[in-house]
């Protein structure tokens, strides 16, 4: 927002300041000068004036602000003496608040005899600096009282509003009726709903209140009479317009952060003082005033003991008054209380804290001390996030990058995935374009995005990760798993010595069971599963050991695969929470003293029987001295009938307490053999059984 | 000489058939009885004498084999190793945690909660009033078909719901940090991401003062940033603390000189910060007559391209692998 230090200055006792010291004043005080154009006293400050400042949004509030900082007296001049004619206004125009919840007050004035000039005099070289067009003298006080006080006013030409049947203008504040048109100064044609507060005359809308004035209704080269409005709207009521027309101008911009209610009669003399200066004209007798609500200053009290046990540091109460009063602000003080009553320009200042702020704020933040609070709280550590935690260091121990993408994918993106999201798809109402519509259903969308770019950039063997989010919806609200994403594309190492072998389905799945180990939990089990953006044969649903489903995990299917650049991919996506971490053991077992024994079986069996049904089978009634089971080859070829596979199984027999007897181990793996002939089609090599 | 070569010596000289000292000891019995003594005490010493120079011999040989052996094992070392997979963490993890640490060295837990919240969570509670201008700042995405009012639905727009949350499941004393994930509806360019990150803070208890927010701030800052780091506060407006404040730390990469990580300002603006707004206690279920509390919070993408010199937002989110391979911590 721009400012003109001349025009700051009319307001401050002395001589015109020093650009740089009002900068360095002003900042510390919370209003950032961002720049400052020209110097002497023409300079121009482009001052950050915050939301809740709407006061300062004119040079008198800032000018305020900066009396406190620079420690001058402030000075008002007013608006001086104001020659009104004998005609009385309220002959020539009545008002009618019909919304008196939307707009507190409407003032009016009637200025007549006018000849249309620009402004004159210091007012147009202000208008300019602040980049204002300069264009009739009601416009031009209009816009001058907008940015000398804060009051946004409007100028109709008097003769173009419909007149009521008592012949007067006839000016009624009400809400728009549904489809009523109205073209804006702008020259756009708005069409409006009951949504909107106008101000219409005895026939139609004829402003968008506390926004724009309509265009047939405007100042033009022939105008003789003016009716100057200077109301005060409810900040809701022209936010909804404004934002709903998409329509931001400094009115708006003031009304919507709270102009002061008490102003409009101000803003009526200053601007009838400067059109008639420049146009010449008579000011009709008296203000039409329509007062919906009178506004009353806020009454506040500060404990003066407060100060010191908010702040932590100690204000002397006379330096607490000096700057409150400095402010404007009315104070009297009796027994520690000081009761305030606020100006009706300070919207902010609603609570006691507004008021210590108000001090710290001109004390200075340096003078405040460092100190550390006392507080204890017994600690606590959220299991969810340890878990997230764990697993990112786990994935980037075992050879993953850790990558950050967004959170939300195109439709196209996420529609092969919605059957392994959390929910429903649950898409955006406003999203930054077609790429970033929908919520992903898995973070490793993000993944194969991110594949695909380091693939063009000449990387192809990759292993990346994401800890994040999961969406979707269903009739309860939104759903949000905690999930990891796992990615890899090209050769897992690289070595002279020894040929590439690109990553496989075994890959991902060990970076699973790589998870649940690390996080405590039994290793997971795979069942092969059937997804729509998985290979068929290579794709499988990640179980904890107790059953639940805990995602997913396969090589991607060829067709996505082209889609993102990719040649074989392996994916997983891992429900963090699904993971039933073990309590930690309390008791550890010394490892046993007695050496266990070591025996194979080799089982012949077709290849539609997977794998974990010999495992089971050789666990399940197998002895306590069963320590483990894994398979150490596989085999396909000569010897072996065609559709079937030889697997060899490896079983680990040990007690703590005792060796173990040739015999019975012997016996062990006799039972499990039986257990695997017992199966359809199964031989074990050395043991009988049916020709396969 | 090889070890054969010494067995073959071995044969020569201690051979029990036709050994050199063997045949000596034979002769034992043609020697005149009075020099049977001192010969054959010269005899075993000379045997002695050649057993040991043969186990010298030996072990030498031994030696000399097994080096040649190991030699047609040699390798060039100097090859490149066999790599063992070693990932790494995104720069943003690393960063937060950097931060989180600083934070849990003076006793604060980490919270989180969901992306997707409600008006009512982001808005509502932390004292933004419907239809504010202060929440333009807050460009917001809303879901669709996301209701309406205090429990329509959106994605977050800072951590700040998480403070709600923990006010209205915990008495206090609260004294947590929150990391997440948030969103803005910014267009992606070098300096605006609709996908960022914060770290934000909160502690209530009875007699909490700003002081305490700048002490610790400044402990804060002196742990991250090492070194002994001043803080400068300048006011600033959120609705949802009140005083609210800019925090800018001293450089301390330039010591106040003036570099290209403060802009040659000697300041850094790390993050925004508060007291508490008493409206925002009550919404948590917190009395302000008896509680007070501070919060700041900073955005971790910023921080990382601030401390790791990065130059473009994006390279943060596009996870070029060569980007991610650098040292972050």
């Amino acid at each position: 927002m721009r400012f003109r230090l001349e025009w700051l200055a009319s307001y401050l006792s002395g001589e015109v300041p020093d650009a740089a010291l009002l900068r360095e004043k002003l900042t510390s005080a919370g209003f950032i000068v961002e720049s400052v154009e020209g110097s002497g006293a023409a300079a121009i400050l482009d001052v950050e004036v915050t939301p809740n400042r709407p006061d300062a949004m004119c040079h008198r509030g800032l000018a305020r602000e900066a009396a406190v900082s620079l420690e001058r007296a402030f000075q008002d001049a007013g608006a001086g003496p104001l020659a009104e004619g004998a005609t009385p206004a309220d002959q020539l125009a009545t008002v009618t608040i019909a919304e008196p919840l939307l707009c507190s007050r409407y003032s009016a004035r009637v200025i007549e005899g006018l000849a249309m000039r620009p402004s004159a005099g210091v007012e147009h070289q202000r208008l300019e600096a602040l980049e204002l067009a300069v264009i009739s003298g009601p416009v031009d006080a209009t816009n001058h009282v907008l940015w000398d006080i804060g009051q946004p006013l409007h100028a109709f030409d008097l003769d173009k509003l419909a007149k009521g049947d008592d012949g007067r203008a006839a000016i009624v504040v009400r809400r728009a009726r549904q489809g009523e048109k109205l073209v804006t100064l702008d020259g756009v044609e708005r069409e409006l709903t009951n949504e909107h507060l106008v101000i219409a005359d005895a026939e139609k809308a004829v402003a968008l209140a506390g926004v724009m004035g309509g265009l047939p209704t405007a100042i033009s080269e022939t105008t003789t009479r003016v009716l100057l409005e200077s109301a005060h709207f409810d900040p809701g009521a022209v936010r909804r317009t404004s934002r709903f027309l998409g329509m931001h101008t400094d009115a708006s911009h003031r009304f919507e952060r709270g102009c002061d209610p008490a102003a409009t009669v101000q803003g009526l003399d200053r601007a009838a003082r400067l059109i008639v200066r420049d146009c010449g004209g008579t000011v009709a007798k008296g203000v039409i005033d329509a007062v919906a609500r009178t506004a009353e200053p806020r009454r506040l009290t500060l404990r003066f003991e407060r100060v010191a046990r908010f702040l932590g540091m100690e204000v002397p109460l006379e330096r607490c008054l000096q700057i409150l009063r400095a402010l404007g602000l009315t104070c009297d003080e009796a027994g520690g209380l000081i009761r305030v009553t606020v100006p009706t320009a300070r919207v902010d200042l609603v609570q006691e804290v507004d008021l210590i702020e108000e001090i710290i704020r001109h004390v200075g933040y340096d003078a405040l001390p460092e100190t550390l609070p006392a507080t204890y709280v017994s600690p606590h550590l959220d299991p969810a996030l340890a878990r997230e935690e764990r697993v990112r260091d786990i994935l980037a121990g075992t050879g993953f990058f850790e990558t950050s993408t967004y959170s939300f994918v195109s439709q196209k993106e996420n529609a092969p995935f919605e059957s392994v999201a959390p929910g429903a798809p649950m898409s955006l109402q406003n999203p930054l374009g077609e790429p970033f519509e929908v919520l992903r259903a898995t973070p490793v969308l993000g993944l194969l995005k991110t594949a695909t770019h380091n693939i063009r950039r000449g990387t192809a063997d990759l292993a990346l990760f994401e800890v994040g989010r999961a969406f979707g919806r269903d009739t309860s609200g939104p759903l949000e798993t905690r999930r990891a994403g796992i990615l890899l594309h090209g050769a897992r190492t690289h070595h002279f010595s020894e040929p590439p072998g690109a990553a496989d389905f075994y890959d991902g799945s060990g970076a699973v069971a790589a998870v649940f180990q690390g996080l405590g939990a039994e290793p997971p089990r795979f069942a092969a599963a059937d997804l729509p953006f998985l290979a068929k044969g290579r794709a499988a649903r990640i179980l904890s050991a107790e059953g639940k489903d805990a995602g997913w995990v396969g090589v991607l299917v060829s067709t996505l695969g082209a889609e993102y650049d990719l040649g074989d991919a392996v994916v997983a996506d891992v429900d963090l929470m699904a993971i039933e971490p073990l309590p930690i053991p309390t008791s550890i077992e010394a490892p046993s003293r007695f050496p266990g024994s070591d025996i194979d079986l080799t089982v012949t069996h077709r290849t539609s029987v997977p794998y974990r049904t010999l495992h089971d089978s050789v666990v399940r009634g197998g002895p306590p001295e069963l320590l483990s089971v894994t398979a150490t080859s596989r085999y396909q070829g000569e010897k072996v009938p065609e559709g079937f596979v030889k697997t060899t199984l490896h079983l680990r027999f040990g007690s703590p307490e005792r060796s173990l007897s040739r015999e019975e181990v012997n016996a062990w793996r006799d039972a499990a053999a039986a257990r695997l002939l017992a199966l359809t089609e199964t031989r074990v090599d050395g043991y009988e059984g049916a020709p396969l | 000489m090889s070890v054969p070569d010494v067995q073959a010596l071995h044969v020569r000289w201690l051979g029990k058939k036709q050994g050199l000292v063997t045949a000596l000891l034979a002769r034992l019995k043609d020697v005149p009885k009075d020099e049977k003594a001192a010969f054959g005490a010269g005899v075993n010493a000379l045997k002695r004498e050649v057993e040991e120079r043969l186990a010298e011999l030996e072990l030498a040989a031994r030696r000399n084999d097994d080096a040649a052996a190991e030699a047609r094992k040699a390798v060039d070392v100097t090859l490149p190793p066999r790599p063992v997979p070693v990932g790494r963490l995104h720069p943003l993890t690393v960063v937060r945690r950097r931060i989180e640490d600083a934070f849990r060295r003076l006793g604060y837990d980490v919270a989180d909660g969901p992306e997707v919240e409600t008006d009512w969570y982001n808005f509502g509670a932390l004292n933004f009033p419907p239809d504010h201008p202060a929440r333009d700042s807050f460009d917001t995405f809303f879901i669709k078909d996301g209701g309406t009012g205090d429990d329509k639905l959106l994605l977050r727009t800072h951590t700040s719901p998480v403070q709600i949350r923990t006010m209205l499941s915990r008495k206090p004393p609260i004294r947590i940090v929150i990391p997440g994930r948030v969103f803005r509806k910014d267009e992606i360019d070098p300096r605006h991401s609709p996908v960022f990150h914060q770290v934000e803070g909160l502690l209530v208890d009875e007699g909490i003062t700003f002081a305490h927010l700048k002490g610790t701030l400044a402990s804060f800052a002196s742990t991250f940033f090492g070194g002994r780091a001043e803080v400068r506060l300048a006011p600033t407006f959120f609705p949802f603390v009140e005083p609210g404040v800019d925090v800018a730390v001293s450089c301390v990469f330039c010591k106040k000189a003036g570099c290209r990580i403060c802009s040659h300002s000697g300041w850094i603006e790390i993050m925004g910060a508060g007291m508490v707004h008493p409206n925002v206690l009550a919404a948590g279920g917190i009395d302000p007559e008896r509680y007070s509390g501070f919060a700041f919070g900073m955005g971790i993408d910023r921080i990382v391209m601030l401390v790791h010199g990065v130059p473009d937002l994006r390279l943060l989110f596009e996870n070029d692998v060569r980007f991610l391979d650098r040292r972050w911590a």
